[in-house]
């Protein structure tokens, strides 16, 4: 049997994740994903997550049973879309991205096979909304963020202090790897790479 | 939860487990079928030998190899029995693997032990339970609870109906099964949002042979789902459970219903109900590693 493909492996140095900021280069990366406002854990939201799932795990099935190259589904991540600090930002209007990063090989007729599937199955009309895409970040500014998510903005601040002495300007948008299950792990041992895109301070 | 009810549950256990020690003792010259011992304590087949490790500190097996070494050790000393005889009747097919045995147990070899005065014929063991040639055991040591900060909850489940496909087989490889399951599913759409990955162990690996122990995969499905080729349909009974989550490898299962069927239950003021035990999935091996996997294990539990 040939090893099961693991992107966070296969790319490792990208997904470096120490409890200060470092600088990783992002090379261009296909993802599913599926856009969306509201606070997270709400209805839409959560109709999103599963909407992602169903895709990523449909079609990693599809193509498995067919006897092609087998690989991990990878964690959910999100890119949120604020101008500066999202506190005062009520979080029904918050802005975001979901997305599973997913191998190179898997094809836009791979999606639209999978969104079939499940809509013959009676699945939500969210699973339309999945696209297939490829996100180019560059050189990020990343941090291992441990704690809960409304304490982002400390390792924020890290983060940024980081980008600055190395010359650097944060551009975002604001990038999250969910490493662990909020149904599961408490709240202060929720681990959660937060990436964010960084731009030289003169350009 | 009635207090008063605790101790009485823990001396209903501890009856029903003695009337099993007792039988054990008279008949350790026979094969001693983990159905038959089950039968004895009133308990299924498959609860019996957690509940049994979990109060014994030691597995059915273990248990009946010591005492069988410790009968052993009573006759070298008491008798002039040679000593392949006294391997044979302590279930050994060999003298050597009986001289490997018990030189572990005893620090000796079967010779060595019998020319040895004051040796004791007792291996150490928690449960206090050892061989004695004229009187049976009257009672035991139930194990305390190992860690009184064990967080069981008991949560009641509405019946969950379940496409299955069943793996029969050494435990270590339900992997494959959930591999040809998974895609099954996967690839008709009916792996959503979040499906739930349930896991039911029939048998007992230390007693039944690895390639016989029974385990079904499940995924909840809704009622719209039919069973075909080799996936099949069942309901998982709702009523009260009593959930322990494991944290780590799956290899490492059995300690942990060890503790919640042998060390939690018998102070609970519950009984158990004779239908499976549950394992719920919360992350997969495939994008985990094994000492974050989490595990909700679930004992079905008598309506109060």
């Amino acid at each position: 049997m040939t090893a099961k493909l693991d992107l966070y492996k296969l790319h490792k140095a990208e997904y470096a994740t120490p409890k200060e900021p470092v600088l990783v280069r992002a090379k261009p990366a296909r993802y599913l994903a599926i856009s969306g406002q509201g606070a997270p854990g709400g209805t839409r939201f959560t109709a999103c997550i599963g909407a992602l799932y169903g895709a990523a795990f449909t079609i990693k099935m599809t193509r498995k049973f067919a006897g092609k190259q087998d690989y991990a589904v990878c964690k959910l991540e999100g890119q949120w879309f604020f101008d500066g600090d999202p506190a005062p930002i009520p979080k029904d209007q918050w802005k975001w991205k979901l997305m599973i990063r997913t191998p190179d090989f898997v094809s836009p007729d791979d999606l639209k096979t999978a969104v079939g599937t499940l809509l013959k199955r009676g699945k939500s009309a969210e699973i339309r909304e999945v696209t297939l895409e490829t996100i180019d970040e560059g050189l990020c500014v990343q941090m291992l963020h441990v704690g809960p998510y409304d304490k982002e903005a400390e390792t924020v601040a890290l983060m940024q202090s980081f980008a600055q002495a190395n010359g650097l300007k944060l551009s975002g948008p604001h990038h999250e790897i969910y490493l662990s299950d909020p149904r599961r792990v408490p709240p202060e041992r929720l681990k959660t790479i937060l990436r964010v895109p960084a731009l030289k301070q003169d350009s | 939860m009635n207090v008063s009810a605790k101790p009485a549950t823990l001396r209903f256990y501890k009856e029903r487990l003695l009337c099993v020690l007792v039988h054990i003792q008279q008949h350790l010259d026979e094969p001693l079928a983990l159905d038959d011992l089950a039968r004895l304590a009133c308990l299924a087949p498959h609860h019996f030998h957690h509940v049994f490790t979990g109060m014994l500190g030691e597995s059915l097996g273990s248990h009946v190899r010591r005492l069988r070494l410790e009968r052993a050790a009573c006759q070298l000393k008491l008798t002039k029995t040679p000593v392949v005889q006294v391997a044979f009747e302590a279930a050994y097919q060999t003298h050597e693997a009986f001289s490997r045995a018990f030189r572990k147990a005893f620090g000796l070899s079967p010779v060595q032990f019998r020319g040895r005065n004051g040796v004791s014929a007792r291996i150490q063991t928690r449960s206090g339970v050892h061989y004695r040639r004229q009187k049976p055991p009257g009672s035991f040591r139930a194990a305390q609870l190992e860690d009184k900060t064990m967080k069981v909850t008991v949560k009641n489940l509405q019946p969950i109906r379940v496409a299955f496909m069943r793996h029969i087989g050494p435990y270590n490889q339900v992997g494959k099964i959930w591999d040809r399951f998974t895609m099954l599913l996967g690839k008709e759409g009916l792996l959503g949002s979040a499906p739930q990955f349930i896991g039911i162990s029939l048998d007992d690996p230390a007693v039944t042979p690895p390639d016989k122990t029974r385990y079904d995969a499940c995924v909840a499905v809704d009622a719209k789902f039919r069973a075909s080729g080799e996936i099949g349909v069942q309901v998982i009974p709702g009523g009260d459970y009593a959930v322990l989550t494991h944290f780590g490898p799956y290899e490492k299962l059995g300690q942990s219903y060890a503790r919640l069927l042998g060390q939690w239950l018998p102070r609970s003021g519950r009984r158990l109900r004779a239908t499976p035990c549950l394992e719920l999935y919360f992350n997969s091996p495939e994008n985990t590693d094994p000492e974050d996997l989490v595990t909700d294990i679930h004992a079905p539990l008598e309506t109060k």
